[in-house]
């Protein structure tokens, strides 16, 4: 096994296991889209909410895709074969939450000018939107990783994933949402966009390393 | 060529659970051995392929691998290590040829070809492996002893669920690895038909 033969299996078995991302997006979707209709449709309450019910609803369907992300390697006995593979686990495991995320995150963005017109998003703040979820979506999928790792050997690990998770998905969710707000007032927000980097560097030079040892656990 | 022992297992000791596993287990393996590892349900033969293998850690004990101690850096001996378990490693959603190119990328078509044609794979090349049975499954497996160029083997059951017309490919492929200067370690409850092999006992 090489690091090259590693990538280009994950993303045909994401390819093939295309269903499990589109159920995830069809529930992003589903979220989004009972907002308007359950609560209210006038654009005044839609356009100062629509940052935060796009960013609760990514958060959801994200808990939602990576809670399984290592489910099956456990089951059919790859992800001890990555263990011992003399690769990296670390970096094997890096790899792996780039290819979810990229699954995760191309779809998203291309309906986003779509549910941004839905929910009467202001003009100025929808690439400001866009920046967050490009930044700050790494992060949740990076802390994920950890969480889907500690619960893999788990029968009933998805609801302790999101109980595990969800207080370090908060930073994201706050910074993300006041710089798209910031926006919308016509505040600066650079310094908002940076913290979320911030937390995207940190998560990145970190969680690697923890699920690495969090695998090392579970296939033991 | 048998003088040294290009791997040595000295005064192991493996801890599952809150059982004591291979208390004080020494033994070398040397190139041309089979070594058959014996034992009763739960004695820890598959524990200790792991522990060999680097999967999991032991409480005591020392690995050598090639005159060096490899106990807390597994590298060297992993990529010389081929190890297959209970679960055989290999994709569902992904056919034959696939999951065969994502463990040996560097394999040439006509290597692929004659290591399925051994294994009566051939024509499954491009079937799901969803669509395969337990037995297909275990052969896709084996057919990485074809494929790779690992000295050691360590197999864990290697002969579950296979067909007697399996198992006699099998052992003669672990023939021909050892006869070009390899190793194998494999644990089984079956009698090995044609192989000679030195046995190691677990005791509970």
């Amino acid at each position: 096994m090489t690091y090259l033969s590693f990538i280009k299996t994950e993303f045909l078995v994401l390819w093939r296991r295309k269903q499990d991302v589109f159920n995830a997006l069809l529930f992003f979707i589903i979220v989004v889209v009972l907002f308007p209709l359950g609560v209210n449709p006038s654009s005044d309450f839609l356009a100062p909410a629509a940052d935060g019910i796009i960013w609760c609803a990514t958060v959801l369907a994200i808990l939602m895709a990576i809670e399984g992300m290592f489910k099956e390697d456990y089951t059919d006995g790859s992800l001890e074969q990555l263990v011992i593979s003399g690769l990296s686990l670390s970096l094997l495991m890096l790899l792996k939450t780039t290819a979810q995320w990229l699954a995760v995150l191309l779809p998203l963005l291309l309906m986003m000018p779509l549910l941004a017109e839905m929910l009467y998003l202001p003009d100025g703040s929808f690439w400001v939107l866009i920046v967050t979820l490009v930044i700050g979506t790494p992060s949740l999928f990076l802390i994920g990783s950890i969480g889907a790792a500690l619960t893999v050997s788990l029968k009933q690990g998805a609801m302790l994933v999101m109980l595990l998770m969800l207080p370090f998905y908060l930073p994201v969710i706050i910074f993300a949402t006041s710089a798209v707000r910031a926006a919308q007032l016509g505040l600066p927000y650079l310094g908002l966009l940076a913290m979320l980097l911030a937390v995207f560097l940190l998560s990145l030079v970190i969680a690697p390393f923890m699920t690495a040892i969090a695998i090392k656990a579970s296939t033991n | 060529m048998q003088s040294s022992a290009f791997l040595t297992i000295s005064d192991l000791w493996i801890e599952r659970g809150e059982r004591d596993l291979c208390k004080r287990l020494s033994f070398d393996v040397f190139s041309g051995d089979v070594l058959r590892i014996l034992g009763e349900n739960g004695a820890g033969k598959s524990s200790l392929l792991k522990v060999i293998s680097g999967a999991i850690s032991p409480l005591e004990g020392k690995v050598f691998y090639g005159g060096q101690e490899v106990t807390n850096d597994r590298h060297s001996l992993q990529e010389s290590i081929l190890y297959l378990g209970h679960s055989a490693g290999v994709k569902k959603v992904l056919t034959v040829e696939e999951n065969l190119r994502w463990y040996c990328p560097s394999v040439s078509s006509s290597e692929l070809h004659s290591a399925l044609e051994a294994l009566g794979l051939l024509s499954l090349l491009d079937s799901s492996v969803n669509t395969l049975s337990a037995g297909q499954i275990r052969r896709v497996a084996l057919s990485r002893l074809w494929l790779s160029k690992q000295k050691l083997w360590l197999l864990d059951e290697p002969f579950s669920s296979l067909d007697a017309e399996g198992v006699g490919i099998l052992e003669k492929r672990i023939m021909q690895h050892t006869a070009s200067g390899g190793a194998v370690i494999l644990t089984t409850h079956q009698d090995l038909l044609s192989l000679h092999s030195r046995d190691i006992s677990l005791s509970l």
